[in-house]
């Protein structure tokens, strides 16, 4: 995003609602700063704007810079897997398409958030990690576009350095690699450079009890209180 | 998208903040799915403690002035329906209007994990799979306040900014904006309308009442 200074009166109405606090006042305007910003198009769409000064610049939409809207902005979808947002399905439909069965965990590594954004070259030392872990990585999601091939664990030289509100690495394990994977992962996640939020998803048991919630606290991990919920209405479904 | 999940805050400060978000496969059954999404949508929209709704595709949430019937309109190009509740009961009664209703979209409700599980068996539904939050790692110094991140995080998404909300309880604290205001104006950056504008507006009025100089201080 940019601001056309030959219209921006300096009311500093857009500063509040950069997420990524990358707008400033100078010389009698305000800019916004081009390595920090993650094109994600709040401050446009916040309308605050009283002289329409706020747009993105052609620049904003070509690559390697266009990924940074494509994994920011929820309205702009992902032209490698056709949609938006920066995940997958996920466990959202999980009991039409049966993802994650019973005796299988997902894990989604959700780098930049809450709120700090990351560089995609955030993802490197985890993927690496990952890789060496014998753990199934999900190809759907969109990041998968923009590290090198065949995987190393790298991403594509072009994109390492562009920020972004939040990307996600998304893999699939089985239940009796759980300590393994929490240990191994603690530490390497513990070196990264921005924020990660930690997603972790299981089946219920057929009585309805959720015993992952009982393994996580025998290893000492704490999972929070709330959770999202599929509540097995889709249909046909898939393992009741 | 996990984008309901990782909302921060304590179990009593968790309460009262339920997320809805019903969501067609691009494997199974999305195709001509709008008709059905906006049955859901209908269905929502006939509770009275209905809170927030919105999408991506739709481009702003009901707190940023989306109308029901322009949210229908962007269904036949979407594949959800999402929103938020203060209201345990309006929950039940969304499921069990769904559960009669049938529509075979996946339903996937956020909130506190037992409260959840005792919805469901009271209408014999049966959760199928739980996503749970691990909380944050790495360079958790970049974290804002404690109170900043319980606002935040009600928009998965990441577009509700800190500085906002620190620019917004500044004002609410002074009187220079009430805490319902406030929480109207932090709603606006989350299109997808689970941004919970009566938990919003509670952290605000507590943040208020227990500011230096306040009558409850």
């Amino acid at each position: 995003m940019k601001i056309d200074p030959e219209k921006c009166i300096a009311c500093l109405e857009c500063v509040d609602f950069c997420p990524m606090n990358c707008i400033a006042e100078g010389d009698d305007v305000v800019s916004i700063d081009q390595e920090e910003c993650v094109e994600c198009g709040v401050c446009l769409h916040a309308g605050v704007c009283p002289t329409d000064a706020i747009y993105m610049p052609e620049e904003s939409m070509q690559y390697p810079r266009a990924i940074r809207a494509q994994f920011s902005d929820p309205g702009v979808w992902h032209p490698s897997t056709n949609q938006g947002g920066r995940g997958t399905e996920e466990m959202k439909t999980n009991d039409v398409t049966g993802r994650f069965r019973r005796g299988e965990y997902g894990m989604a590594l959700e780098f930049g958030r809450p709120g700090t954004g990351a560089r995609m070259s955030d993802l490197e030392k985890v993927l690496q990690a990952l890789i060496k872990m014998d753990v199934e990585l999900e190809h759907d999601n969109a990041v998968f576009a923009f590290l090198e091939e065949p995987l190393t664990g790298k991403v594509k030289p072009e994109f390492r350095n562009e920020k972004v509100l939040s990307a996600i690495l998304e893999f699939k394990i089985r239940e009796e690699q759980l300590e393994q994977v929490i240990r191994q992962l603690q530490p390497v996640l513990a070196e990264v450079d921005t924020v990660v939020s930690w997603g972790l998803a299981s089946r219920f048991a057929e009585d309805g009890t959720l015993p992952v919630r009982a393994r996580l606290e025998a290893l000492g991990v704490h999972a929070r209180p709330n959770a999202k919920i599929n509540m097995g209405m889709g249909r046909p479904l898939c393992e009741p | 998208m996990s984008h309901a999940l990782h909302r921060h805050g304590t179990t009593e400060q968790l309460q009262n903040d339920y997320t809805f978000y019903a969501r067609a496969s691009r494997y199974v059954n999305r195709e001509g799915c709008g008709p059905k999404l906006r049955k859901i949508l209908s269905i929502a929209l006939e509770e009275k403690n209905l809170v927030n709704y919105g999408s991506s595709q739709a481009g702003k949430s009901f707190k940023a002035g989306l109308k029901p019937d322009e949210y229908a309109a962007t269904l036949d190009k979407a594949y959800g329906v999402a929103g938020c509740f203060s209201d345990k009961e309006a929950v039940r009664s969304l499921l069990k209007k769904l559960k009669e209703a049938d529509t075979g979209i996946s339903i996937v409700i956020s909130g506190l994990i037992d409260e959840i599980v005792e919805i469901a068996r009271g209408l014999d539904l049966k959760p199928h799979t739980a996503f749970l939050s691990l909380g944050v790692h790495g360079k958790r110094s970049l974290l804002p306040e404690d109170e900043i991140q319980q606002i935040t995080t009600m928009c998965g998404h990441g577009m509700v900014a800190a500085k906002l909300s620190k620019a917004v309880i500044g004002r609410v604290k002074s009187g220079k904006m009430t805490p319902e205001a406030g929480a109207k104006l932090l709603a606006q950056p989350c299109p997808c309308g689970i941004f919970n504008t009566d938990r919003c507006e509670a952290i605000l009025k507590e943040l208020k009442e227990n500011a230096p100089g306040s009558a409850k201080s």
